[in-house]
């Protein structure tokens, strides 16, 4: 799987085509993500304060979902801010 | 019963003791209520908030780890609402299958049972060559089980 996705694919034509991103959560192996973890959270919201959408941080579904809801939680506890300007 | 995570924040302007009293005061509202506290985890302590809260730039942090049957969460946080001390509180259910990474794990016991553990078995194995990459490997292997026992 790594391999194929090192691999240089022509790119098509129009337009360049990024690297598919894989699943850092995945990766990792992590079943649960923990509102706790702010370290971890703060990597995928932008200096905003928000959360990055999928097509940035290249999250799989089902972790993305767990993400924003940990970091929902973050917030409430003013662990992680709601707006940074 | 279920098990359950409280985290709340306290005014910092509350002194030790009343700290320490409403920390309690807690911890025996569950008990009260039919639950059973495994864990006050202070270590976060004062901590900076994200935002301010009240016009108050901190707070102290409090976690609890409780089983409580499933009316009590509802309970607690009607309480909670009622100190003017308590900032915010989050009351979450813990997950079972939870392979997350903790923030911060209870070290001190790790480092201390990782050598004694592992300096046996180096010694058999291999001798002399061998005992720098084990001794590195030992505490990765040691802290993962500690981790899960939290």
């Amino acid at each position: 799987m790594s391999e194929e996705r090192t691999e240089r694919r022509p790119r098509p034509r129009g337009g360049r085509r990024p690297r598919r991103k894989v699943c850092s959560f995945c990766v990792d192996k992590i079943e649960y993500i923990d509102y706790k973890d702010i370290n971890r959270l703060r990597r995928y919201t932008n200096e905003r304060g928000k959360i990055l959408p999928r097509r940035m941080s290249g999250n799989c579904a089902k972790h993305q979902r767990q993400l924003s809801e940990a970091i929902k939680r973050a917030r409430a506890i003013a662990l992680l801010p709601f707006t940074v300007d | 019963m279920n098990r359950y995570e409280l985290t709340y924040i306290i005014d910092t302007a509350l002194e030790e003791t009343a700290r320490k009293e409403l920390i309690e005061k807690v911890s025996g509202l569950i008990a009260a209520n039919g639950g059973e506290v495994e864990k006050v985890d202070e270590t976060w302590g004062k901590r900076r908030l994200a935002y301010a809260i009240n016009y108050k730039t901190e707070g102290w942090y409090v976690l609890v780890t409780f089983k409580a049957p499933a009316e009590l969460p509802r309970e607690l946080e009607r309480n909670l609402e009622i100190y003017d001390s308590v900032l915010r509180y989050l009351v979450v259910k813990l997950v079972e299958k939870k392979s997350s990474v903790k923030p911060r794990p209870a070290r001190p016991v790790a480092p201390v049972a990782a050598p004694v553990e592992e300096a046996a078995p180096a010694a058999e194995e291999a001798p002399a060559v061998e005992e720098a990459p084990a001794a590195e490997a030992a505490p990765v292997v040691e802290e993962a089980p500690a981790a899960d026992a939290e």
